[in-house]
């Protein structure tokens, strides 16, 4: 029971974050370039909920967002659900006590999904290459991403750790018993 | 390592701080800047003053060289007459340009009376920096079917990619993945204009014919090859040609005639009458 509710929290979670994204971040720009604030959610459902939960809501998504914005289907569902997976590795390796690691973690995702995106749409929609423009937009967007990672860590941690002992509780009694 | 609540809240609080700076000056218009460019100036322009005096001072106490001297003056009044006149030569070029184009407004208002249009607004912008897609409160329960044209007052706004009942989403021309065929309205030249990652505001024309004379503030519209677009929608005009050492790979940067950052309304042309 508890978990359903978790999952309809994250769902409403999701739809704020896409208004979010869609109207003030529209506007809100460093340079006319936005954060991507739906890496930064899927990777934190990865890193606290696992990688099931973490691949199964950026798959679903990601599609969500093709549908309603994309020029192709797919591509942001594959990614995103990479980045669910991700999260349960970086998870297992490092720690999320630091806000560094996850600054790092945020900045890692946001490379690894807009290079895959852009070199995915290169080979399928033959974009004309233009290496240094993206690399700016890149590098702006992972500044912002993990700016905005700064300021919402204690939000993170606090919402993280109460979604972990939901779907994690047994894995913690293992570990400490 | 032991860290205080308190620590942790002034970080936030001075990383907002950084945000809202950043996100401030990196949209900030350079001519709205003025009065900071206003205190630069005044720092160092008194002592600068001062210096060329103390400069000329100097310089004009020598009295060897008073005929080069001479010389000199004569030749900087000349330059400077020089510069006044090519200023004067390019004033005329600039209002010979925006005269043609105001014709080509004229014209372009008698194109699209051919054409049967559903206005639309614009509901949501894409929220991604890599692609330029926007949806429109028009679907197919008006008659929008995939691929018809999208345009603006000013000019081509873009294409349709799919369609609901009540939305549409549209490419844009600003879009990297966007190709249109169009034609320089002057010499009739045919080329390909496409979005770039670099800027929303211009598109790189490229496929220029090696023979074709471009020129700064050309217009450029569809051509009407391809299938979606009709022939002669405005486009925009060409800003700079950049020669390369092959001469097939010149490209030129055409500034869109829609301003895409301020973009709500637009038309989607549902038939052409003159076809």
């Amino acid at each position: 029971m508890k978990k359903v509710l978790a999952i309809i929290y994250l769902i409403i979670a999701f739809f704020i974050i896409y208004f979010l994204q869609a109207n003030f971040f529209s506007w809100f720009t460093i340079a006319g370039i936005q954060p991507n604030l739906f890496i930064i959610f899927i990777l934190f459902i990865g890193l606290f909920t696992g990688k099931n939960i973490g691949a199964i809501f950026g798959l679903i998504l990601g599609l969500y967002l093709d549908l309603l914005l994309g020029r192709t289907i797919g591509i942001s569902g594959i990614l995103l659900a990479m980045i669910g997976m991700i999260g349960e590795y970086l998870d297992r390796n490092f720690s999320k006590e630091s806000r560094f690691t996850i600054m790092l973690m945020v900045a890692g995702c946001t490379a690894i999904y807009e290079i895959g995106g852009y070199i995915f749409n290169i080979i399928r929609l033959g974009l004309p290459i233009e290496i240094f423009s993206f690399a700016k937009i890149l590098i702006v967007e992972m500044i912002y991403n993990v700016l905005i990672i700064v300021i919402i860590y204690p939000l993170i941690r606090k919402l993280g750790y109460a979604l972990e002992n939901v779907f994690k509780s047994k894995n913690i009694l293992t570990r400490y018993f | 390592m032991y860290k205080s609540k308190k620590t942790g809240i002034i970080g936030i609080i001075i990383t907002i701080i950084i945000l809202i700076l950043l996100v401030v000056a990196t949209n900030t218009e350079v001519s709205k800047m003025s009065y900071i460019e206003n205190l630069v100036n005044n720092i160092v322009m008194p002592i600068q003053n001062g210096l060329t005096y103390l400069k000329n001072k100097i310089a004009g106490n020598n009295s060897f060289f008073e005929s080069i001297e001479t010389l000199q003056a004569e030749n900087d009044e000349l330059k400077k007459k020089n510069s006044e006149l090519e200023q004067t030569l390019r004033e005329f070029e600039v209002v010979k340009a925006e005269n043609e184009t105001l014709k080509e407004y004229v014209d372009l208002k008698d194109k699209y009376q051919n054409y049967v249009t559903v206005p639309a607004y614009i509901i949501n912008r894409d929220i991604t920096n890599y692609s330029n897609t926007v949806i429109i409160n028009v679907g197919s329960a008006d008659g929008i079917k995939k691929n018809m044209t999208v345009i603006a007052d000013e000019g081509l706004v873009g294409h349709v990619i799919s369609v609901t009942e009540h939305t549409a989403k549209v490419q844009t021309i600003i879009d990297p993945a966007t190709a249109v065929t169009s034609t320089i309205s002057t010499t009739k030249d045919t080329i390909v204009v496409q979005g770039t990652l670099e800027d929303n505001t211009i598109l790189r024309a490229t496929y220029i014919p090696t023979d074709a004379s471009v020129l700064q503030g050309d217009n450029v519209e569809t051509s009407g090859i391809g299938g979606i677009y009709p022939r002669g929608i405005h486009i925009g005009t060409i800003r700079d040609v950049v020669n390369t050492n092959n001469i097939t790979d010149r490209y030129a940067i055409v500034e869109t005639a829609v301003d895409f950052r301020k973009l709500d309304t637009v038309l989607v042309i549902l038939k052409d009458n003159a076809q």
